[in-house]
């Protein structure tokens, strides 16, 4: 079935669809989908993709029976069960949760960041289904879990989150996803930062192999404010992370840092894409991942600072390791740079395991496999020590070992 | 940024191109527009054979079908391939002259003014000059020496005439003409060049040398440069190239292809300095070049090593498929643009055969309101065991209105193989500066000495006779700052 006429036999379902501003410009996106060739040479969100199972897809989604619950178990600590996308709204005087609405899609629509011909942040607008918002008031710090649920099999999820740390405030938010069942979710976040917030943000990725996960996210940090994003993929289904920071006033931060870990005949998509518009900014990208059997991975890192944006600190660095004869991975680490008073710099390996240091821990006695462990486990080190919180530390190592005790 | 080194700035920006000069010289030009009668004509002219003809027509009916490549950080207004000259020709060229005495004293002297005194080189022992005016090749110093070796140097349209077999083996072989819509273009139409075809073990004792010049108003340059490298055996081969001042864009499609059999070495170096255009971005060489190396048997080597200054747009990845096992592949490359230049240059490494190794080294310098783009592509194949490669690459920024770009495609199908990649951006180094003159060097002296000891890592893989030159070109692209 082609887009347009899945559009709209499923119009009834999709969010939006009586206003008026929002059918034109997804007209506009249908004709987009109709009229591109889908060069997957030029175009890095089709890179690695079998098209037909995304664009030719059946729209199924089910209104979730019971909605989620939020648990306030501690002061400033909250857990939320999104399921199918959705959850419930609730209101005290640290935290909002609404569902979204017209003005939320209207405000994204009109962001230019995002390439016009990502297909799958445009098949997310067209269909959105689901989706809520988030706003942390002036100066809380506030600690949030959500706990993303599909609940049946050939669900197709398009759910747009919109996140909003007011001035002053700090979050330390953990996404989990762990689905087993056959269903596709395409997610994306959008996320403001107000003068001198934080957001340290945890992604979780551990999905069965019938399982696709889409995320996107665009940030944008206002003045004086940090947003960190770390994102762990152990899932065994198609991951794609593509993450957008845009630092708009001076002095913010943006650090986006990713592990892969993929193995048998698994795909993953990793985009990161930093925009200096403003003075004294610092970006990091790091991504690093561990190829195993015939998996494929692709890497697009990008720094883009701005005339204005001076005294820039631009950092990228890409890492994978192969472990088998028949992983792939691809990596493009751009720099787009039209300020001169800057310190821009990236750095792109992709290898085997140095066999100078599987020779000398062999000969302490060590099997070949568990040298290979070890030098695995101390390539990803540095990040999982940065890890502050413990409990997300442990969830980390236990799924490590999972992955390791499959390495031959 | 104080105001010394905006009037450094300045100075740069006036500074003259000093090639830019005309000569009067009758020409002999078809009508404009590109059509199958044109290139029937250029056939005649250069008195193709039959099998010629069809090669290149095959070329023009694959390039109507294709758009122009658009990766590129490019902007420029549409060409329009129907308001160029594809043939012109000094008078009287019809017949090759068999001896400098018969050419033109006014095409000689325009050579001397360019600095290659083709006089002087038959006496004085080095460099065996191939001279590209426009469209037709007017002289090959030395032929008659490097003959005793068995090595032929010669145009491409007489390689044609003289040696038809080794042309139809090895033509359109690393760079096939559907390649992409330039090399089309240049295959459909290319009107001469230089062929080079080193035998079995002979080590070329002299630099080989071609200068390209584009005289005529309007005319494009496709020229054509076909080396190939037998068994054993070495060659270096250095290119030039300069244009005369024009208001109007000029197009320049050239191909070039390598081919470095068993044990052979090529290195090849280019100083590409064609009129960039005025301080306003008025005029200017479009250069859209492809050259391809293929290191097509064990231990084979091939060295491109470039210094970018001219032209106002430069598309150019001179690259190398590392086929045969062992083999290397190297890429040495300064660019530097000014005023409202755009450079897009970089180059791409395919790993095929075991043990490859490529290095690649990169240095871009932006000044004025230019756009400088590094692109390169290093891609392991899964059959390239223990394939290694290191790229640098590194952006300098002068003055805050210019862009430096870097976009590397890094590939890897293999597990044994290794790569890396580093690069950087920043600006001069106000340290280094305000050392240099405590030492007492000018502002200018200084900045052209920072500038060149960033570029030195490559100006050193230049033949002698070019590291000169080469110097001289950085220091005149930064004239008025550099001594």
């Amino acid at each position: 079935m082609n887009i347009q006429d899945n559009y709209q036999k499923n119009r009834k379902n999709i969010f939006f669809s009586e206003n008026k501003d929002i059918a034109t410009h997804r007209e506009k996106l249908i004709n987009i989908f109709e009229n591109d060739r889908f060069d997957k040479k030029n175009n890095e969100s089709l890179k690695n993709i079998n098209l037909k199972n995304f664009i030719d897809f059946k729209y199924k989604y089910l209104i979730p029976e019971e909605t989620s619950v939020i648990n306030n178990n501690h002061e400033n600590s909250y857990s939320i069960v999104s399921v199918n996308g959705q959850c419930s709204t609730f209101k005290d005087d640290k935290i909002e949760i609404t569902k979204i609405i017209d003005e939320d899609y209207n405000d994204f629509s009109k962001n230019n960041t995002i390439e016009k011909n990502d297909h799958f942040v445009n098949l997310n607008s067209l269909f959105l289904n689901s989706g809520f918002k988030i706003v942390i008031k002036r100066n809380y710090n506030i600690k949030i879990k959500i706990s993303n649920i599909v609940t049946d099999d050939d669900l197709t999820i398009f759910q747009k989150n919109n996140i909003i740390c007011q001035e002053g405030s700090s979050l330390s938010l953990i996404e989990e996803y762990e689905n087993k069942n056959n269903s596709t979710s395409n997610i994306l976040n959008v996320i403001k930062l107000e003068k001198n917030s934080q957001l340290n943000h945890f992604l979780i990725q551990d999905n069965s192999s019938n399982h696709n996960l889409i995320i996107t996210s665009h940030s944008s940090c206002k003045k004086d404010s940090t947003y960190t994003q770390k994102v762990y993929n152990f899932s065994e289904g198609y991951v794609r992370n593509f993450h957008y920071s845009e630092l708009i006033e001076t002095n913010s931060e943006a650090d986006l840092q990713g592990i892969f870990f993929l193995k048998d005949n698994n795909t993953s998509n990793n985009k990161t894409f930093v925009k200096h518009l403003a003075e004294d900014c610092k970006s990091n990208q790091v991504y690093k991942g561990i190829l195993n059997d015939r998996a494929k991975a692709t890497y697009f890192s990008n720094t883009h600072v701005d005339q204005v944006a001076q005294k820039t600190e631009g950092y990228q660095l890409s890492k994978g390791i192969l472990l088998s004869d028949n992983a792939s991975y691809f990596s493009k680490p751009e720099l787009k740079i039209y300020a001169d008073d800057v310190k821009c710099s990236h750095g792109s390996t992709i290898g085997p395991i140095d066999e100078n240091a599987i020779f000398y821990l062999r000969s302490r006695g060590m099997s070949k496999i568990a040298a290979t462990k070890i030098l695995i486990s101390s390539f990803i080190n540095e990040e999982l020590s940065s890890i502050d919180n413990e409990q997300m530390s442990e969830i980390i190592q236990k799924k490590l070992v999972r992955y390791l005790s499959k390495v031959k | 940024m104080n105001s010394e080194t905006l009037n450094t700035l300045d100075s740069y920006s006036k500074n003259k191109y000093k090639y830019g000069f005309v000569t009067k010289i009758d020409e002999e030009k078809p009508k404009k527009g590109l059509n199958e009668d044109i290139i029937k004509f250029i056939s005649l002219k250069k008195n193709e054979p039959e099998w010629m003809l069809e090669w290149r027509l095959k070329a023009f009916s694959k390039w109507k079908k294709m758009k122009e490549p658009k990766w590129a950080n490019l902007n420029f207004p549409k060409i329009d391939y129907q308001d160029i000259y594809y043939y012109s020709a000094p008078k009287g060229f019809d017949k090759k002259p068999k001896d400098l005495s018969e050419v033109d004293p006014k095409l000689i002297d325009t050579y001397n003014k360019l600095g290659i005194p083709l006089e002087e080189q038959k006496v004085l022992a080095g460099v065996a000059v191939d001279v590209v005016f426009d469209s037709v090749s007017v002289a090959t110093t030395y032929k008659g020496e490097l003959e005793k070796l068995g090595i032929i140097f010669c145009s491409i349209g007489e390689a044609i005439q003289t040696h038809p077999d080794l042309i139809k083996k090895y033509l359109g072989s690393v760079i096939p003409a559907g390649d992409h819509s330039f090399s089309a273009l240049n295959s459909a139409v290319f009107t001469d060049g230089s062929f080079v075809y080193i035998p079995e073990g002979v080590k070329c004792p002299m630099e080989l040398s071609t200068y390209f010049r584009i005289n005529a108003e309007n005319t494009g340059q496709f020229e054509r440069t076909l080396i190939i490298a037998d068994k054993g055996s070495y060659v270096s081969y250095l290119e030039g190239c300069t244009a005369p001042k024009r208001d109007d864009n000029q197009l320049h499609a050239a191909n070039v292809e390598l081919i470095a059999l068993e044990d052979a070495e090529i290195k090849y170096s280019t100083v590409q300095n064609w009129y960039p255009g005025d301080e306003e971005g008025k005029g200017g060489i479009y250069n859209f070049v492809t050259k391809r190396g293929l290191c097509a048997g064990k231990n084979s080597k091939i060295s491109w090593t470039q210094v970018e200054t001219g032209s106002a747009i430069t598309w150019k990845y001179p690259s190398c498929i590392l086929k045969g096992d062992n083999s290397i592949g190297e890429f040495y490359s300064v660019a530097i643009t000014n005023n409202f230049q755009q450079a897009d240059t970089g180059t791409k490494m395919t790993h095929i055969g075991k043990n490859t190794k490529s290095k690649i080294i990169s240095k871009g310098i932006s000044l004025g309101k230019s756009q400088n783009t590094y692109r390169g592509e290093v891609s392991f194949l899964r059959k390239a065991d223990k394939a290694r490669n290191y790229t640098q690459c590194d952006s300098l920024l002068v003055g805050n209105q210019c862009g430096a770009h870097t976009v590397p495609y890094i590939d890897s199908k293999n597990n044994t193989a290794v790569i890396e990649h580093e690069a950087s951006t920043s600006k001069i180094n106000e340290d280094q500066l305000y050392y240099c003159r405590q030492r007492g060097l000018s502002h200018e002296e200084a900045v052209s000495l920072i500038v060149n000891g960033f570029c030195k890592q490559v100006l050193q893989e230049l033949p002698m006779e070019f590291a000169v030159e080469a110097q001289k070109l950085v220091s005149i692209s930064l004239e008025g700052s550099v001594g």
